[in-house]
This record gives structure tokens, sequence and C-alpha cells, in this order.
């Protein structure tokens, strides 16, 4: 990253394009707190990630951020409701965690998948759950790394009906890297990076340059 | 109350490479059951060595006056030797209580001679007390009443040219230094099975010591107990019952070749045991770590996703909890058979021995037995678990050094 300024905003769905190795994933995995600048300074929610320990940045993680990953990585042996009540777990809630998960995958329509693992699910089944998992503790800002780029244009479409519906009606906020023209043409907003710089920031609708308040990076 | 979803995780996980965790839990179970199988034939061991040496006429404590200890001198005499013994057989936890009186001797017969360790007893206590004189092959062992008649081992017999109620001419020192003899009758012969022990087995009565020796009363009493296990606790209760110029020693005091040899067994067994269990470890731990290395992307996720360095400890540790228990049951299984054979059987070392079973003065049994019990699963399961949770702390420590960006990314983690 080189000189970036950019601020994400409470009900973004943004995305972040560019050629590879621009820096996309960089800029995921620094607001998603898997990273530390080494200079420059990230804020998520207000907090300094370049000042929390480990320990915070996992707490961060766990309490407010959600994650869906290109490859899906549900956990293989654990079945669909499993996958996203582990989530639940990990956060130390106790009753109702599977009545909780199972609400989850139903709310997204995919109650009937409960019982299957993994391996017993399509790729486009198995990102759905990924996103029912990223979603269930109702995390405020959610992560998606290239989350269409193994899936068909059908699936593709499904996944972000899915999470477009999400944002909107749990008011959360999406921000995608991507290459995908349809994830483009469904996002809000959308940032293009060239070697670890923004060379533009586009709102839909407004066709301005974007100014926020939700997460920053410099 | 349900599973928790890490618990099932983690069982399952050893479900994802069967052949590999076959191989460790059969790992895990051969540490096991080598731990359980050599524990049990060491206890019995230790039993028998007990039970040997204290019927061999040691006891398993003694009661001797409290300068033998540093002298060793034969010579010595208990202060009261009757109101000690008395004291002593009323004590709890005191089996049997058998009077000594040792002193060296020369028996002669024609121009033959032996020197032998004359023993003088009270024939009743002795037969509870001693296998050695439930050893008699001819004749009988002494009886309340005998004068002037000994009991001897069979290599003296045969080394006299005598035999049964030949009379051998006793020469002692006497106290006051002179040269003291008598005319002892041959009542009974011994034979232990080892001509050494055979060569210096001399019983006469308590009485016969006294007058020739002219040194009046017991220099010992050697005692067995109900309960060998608990000999210290034995010990501090008659330490307060005889008198406060006598002790009372432990067997491995009184013939500290054979406490030597009980704790360099043990310490041979303990490291043995050790070195078996030390590479079961390392190849359950060069496991574990095998299936970290292959799932560090999957930790990648988990860490992502907010997995605390507890939570994935945890994870580690409750699959190695899991193979602790399936290694646990086939540990005691493979051990069963040894197990049920030597506790069965035992094993013979009479061969090994050269038909000589005795040692340092001890009459050792030929056969040697394990001792299974209850005990075994409570030990199987400790072994199994500490053996395994030890493997999984470096595997652990490993997955917690997972870098968390490389989930975002096909890149390896």
């Amino acid at each position: 990253m080189r000189g970036l300024d950019l601020e994400i905003h409470k009900g973004d769905f943004l995305a972040i394009v560019g050629p590879s190795g621009s820096g996309k994933t960089t800029l995921l995995n620094l607001i998603g707190a898997l990273d530390t600048v080494t200079g420059g300074k990230v804020e998520v929610f207000g907090q300094d990630l370049s000042g929390m320990s480990r320990r915070e940045r996992a707490e961060l993680r766990l309490r407010s951020l959600g994650f869906v990953f290109q490859a899906y990585n549900l956990v293989p042996v654990l079945t669909a409701l499993e996958n996203v009540e582990f989530v639940l777990e990990l956060r130390g809630e106790d009753g109702g965690r599977g009545a909780t998960a199972m609400s989850v995958l139903e709310d997204l329509g995919l109650g009937e998948l409960a019982d299957r693992r993994p391996n017993e699910m399509s790729g486009g089944q198995q990102q759905r759950v990924a996103v029912a998992r990223a979603v269930a503790a109702k995390p405020r800002l959610v992560l998606a790394d290239e989350p269409t780029a193994n899936l068909d244009s059908e699936n593709g479409e499904l996944l972000l009906k899915m999470m477009r519906q999400l944002r909107d009606e749990h008011d959360m906020t999406f921000v995608f890297s991507t290459h995908d023209p349809l994830v483009v043409s469904y996002a809000s907003r959308v940032v293009t990076l060239r070697d670890g710089k923004i060379v533009s920031d586009i709102r839909k609708g407004s066709g301005s340059e974007a100014p926020g308040d939700a997460t920053e990076a410099n | 109350m349900t599973t928790p979803i890490i618990a099932r995780f983690a069982v399952r996980t050893l479900g994802r490479n069967v052949r590999r965790t076959l191989l460790s839990v059969v790992g895990i179970g051969i540490g096991v059951a080598i731990a359980v199988f050599m524990t049990a034939f060491m206890r019995g061991s230790t039993q028998m060595r007990v039970r040997a040496i204290a019927e061999s006429g040691f006891g398993h404590v003694k009661v001797v006056p409290a300068d033998w200890d540093r002298s060793r001198d034969n010579d010595l005499r208990l202060t009261d030797w009757e109101v000690e013994l008395a004291a002593v057989r009323a004590t709890d936890g005191v089996k049997t209580a058998a009077p000594h009186a040792r002193s060296t001797a020369l028996l002669g017969f024609g121009t033959r001679v032996v020197g032998v360790e004359m023993l003088g007893v009270d024939p009743d206590a002795e037969i509870e007390t001693s296998r050695l004189a439930r050893a008699v092959v001819e004749g009988r062992y002494l009886e309340d009443g005998d004068r002037d008649v000994a009991v001897v081992g069979r290599t003296i017999t045969d080394r006299l040219e005598v035999e049964l109620d030949d009379d051998l001419l006793l020469t002692v020192v006497s106290k006051g230094g002179e040269m003291e003899y008598a005319m002892l009758r041959i009542v009974g012969i011994i034979k232990t099975g080892s001509r050494d022990m055979d060569a210096s087995i001399c019983h006469v009565m308590l009485e016969d010591v006294e007058r020739l020796t002219g040194r009046e009363g017991a220099g010992e009493i050697s005692v067995t107990l109900d309960d060998p296990l608990r000999m210290d606790a034995a010990v501090s209760r008659l330490r307060a019952v005889v008198s406060p110029e006598d002790d009372v020693l432990t067997w491995m005091v009184v013939v500290p070749a054979q406490g030597g040899d009980y704790q360099s067994d043990k310490g041979f067994m303990n490291i043995l045991a050790g070195t078996v269990l030390v590479v079961v470890i390392l190849g359950i731990a060069g496991a574990q770590l095998t299936a970290v290395l292959e799932r560090r992307r999957e930790f990648a996720v988990l860490i992502a996703l907010g997995m605390k360095a507890s939570q994935v400890v945890r994870l580690i540790l409750l699959e190695a909890v899991a193979m602790a228990v399936m290694g646990a049951a086939v540990g005691l299984l493979l051990a069963w058979f040894p197990l049920h054979q030597t506790a069965t059987k035992g094993i013979d070392f009479s061969t090994m021995m050269g038909g000589d079973l005795a040692m340092s003065g001890v009459l050792f049994d030929p056969i040697m037995y394990s001792v299974p019990g209850l005990w075994v699963l409570p030990y199987a399961l400790t072994v199994a678990f500490v053996s395994t949770l030890i493997a999984a702390v470096y595997p652990a420590v490993f997955a917690l050094r997972t870098d968390p960006t490389s989930a975002l990314s096909l890149r390896e983690a």
C-alpha cells in the first residue's frame, strides 16, 4: 500500500478491484486485522489496529468482523449447521447456539443443507453456507475475498443477492476484493487499486468520490 | 447437554486420515502395553523379593541392638528380648515375630571341618516365619524341649560326609574368649535348592546358643508384617514399643545388597519404560505435526474467524485426548495376553539362575509372576494421556504460529 487513504461507510457494498498484485488482498488483510501496517494507520470502528495485541485483534475479528473466502474454507468434518454454530461457540455463546445457527441457515434458504458436510454440497452451496457462517454472529463488517471466483454466474448472482439482502436487512457493511464484473455490477461503490494506490473510487448512483466514517485506511 | 462442536471437530478430525490415526493409536497402544506389563511385572518381582527376604530369616523389619547397624556384630544382644518380643507380637500390623541369636562356629566330624553361622531359634516362631525351617528334606525341624541338636544344610552334610543322627563337634568362642565345645546330633537336613545357602545353615535351639556362648538372650527379632507396603508405619509403631537402646530396621538396611538390587532393578525398569515412552511420544509428535502442517490453511481460517490461541490449543489437545483413549484401550488389549500368562503361569528363572536361587543369603522363588489388577485401567489411561498430551505440545505451538493472512489467499500458509 502506498499513500492509500480510504474511508468505508456503514452500509457500503464496496468492491475493491484491480489487477493481480495491486494490493486488494493486502488491503483486506489490513482491514480484517489479520495483518499489521508497517507505517500509517488502520482504524476499524474507531479503534487503531496498530496498537492492538494479537488477542485483541482476534477478539475484534470474532465480535465485529465476518470473513468469506475464495475457497469457501468450511471445516470439512463439520456439517453446515455445525460450521455456523462453531463460530457462535468460539464467541462463547451458550444455550440456543444450535437454534440460532439453524435460524440463520433458514433465513438464507439453506435449511435443507444443515446436516450436509462440505463434500456433500456444491461449490455454490458451500459458499452460501460460508456466508451464513460469516454473518451468524451479526458482524458489522463482512470482508469477502473473491467470493464468486469459483462459482458459475448463476450461483455468483444468488450469492450476491443474498449478501445484498443481508446488508439491507441487517445494516451490515460488505467489502469485496474481486475481479468479477458481476460483483462490480452489484457493488454500491467501486474502489480501483493499482500498484498499492487508489486510482479511482466511484460511488454508483452519485458518480462522486465517496466520503465516509466507518473504516479508515491510511 | 449437547457435545461442544470443538469436541466433535476434534474426534472427527481423527477420521480424516484413518491410516495415520491407526498408526498413532497403535504406537500409543504399544507404549501403554509395555508400560503396563513392565509395571505389573515389577510389582510381582518386588513382592516376590520382599517375601523371599522376609521368609529367608531377615523379616520385613528387624529389631536389633542400636549399635548393630554400625558394627554388624552378631555378639550384640537385645536389652530385654522377651519383653520386647511380647510387645512386638502385640503391635498392630505384625504377622509373626521370631527371636534369633547368632554366633560364628565350626562344625567338625572326624578330620573334616566347616565354618557356619549358628542360628539359635524358637522353633515354633521360626516355622511360622522362615521358609528355610519348612525346607527340611530329611528328619525333622527343631522342637520345643530339644537340647544339643541341630538342623543343618545339605551341603554341610555332604562336605562333612555325615547323615541324620550323626553327632557333630561344635566349637564356638564364648563371651570370655574361651573355646567352648559341644556335641550336636543332626535331627534334620535342609535342602533349599541353593548349595551355597545350604552350606551355611545350622539351626540350633536359642537356649543352646545362650549356654554355649555365655551371651544371654536374643540378638534380633525378625518380624514379618501383614502389609509389607506399609513398612514405614510399622517401623514407627515398633520403635515406640522397643527399648530406646534397640532399634528397628527395614530389610533394605538389614540386607543392603538386596536393597541396592531392588533400587537398581526399579531404576532400570523405569529407564526402560521411560525410553519406550519417549520413542512413542516422538512418534506421536511427528504424526501430529504432519497433521497440523497439512491443516495449516484450516488453522489460518479458524484464526481469521477469531479463534483464540487457547481455543486452538484446546482443539489440538482434544484430538490428542481422543487418540489417548483409543491408545489406552489398544494398550490394554495388547497387554492382556502377556499379563494373563505371567500372572497365572509366571516366568521360570531357575534355568537362567543356574539352579542356584539364593543371593545375599536370600532364597528366591524360581518363578516370578506379574501382579495385574484394576490399577491397570487408570494407569493405562494416565500413561496414554500424559504421553499424548506431551506429544501434542509442539504441534499445538506450531499451529499457533500459523499466519492468518494466508486464509485470504491461495498461497501456502
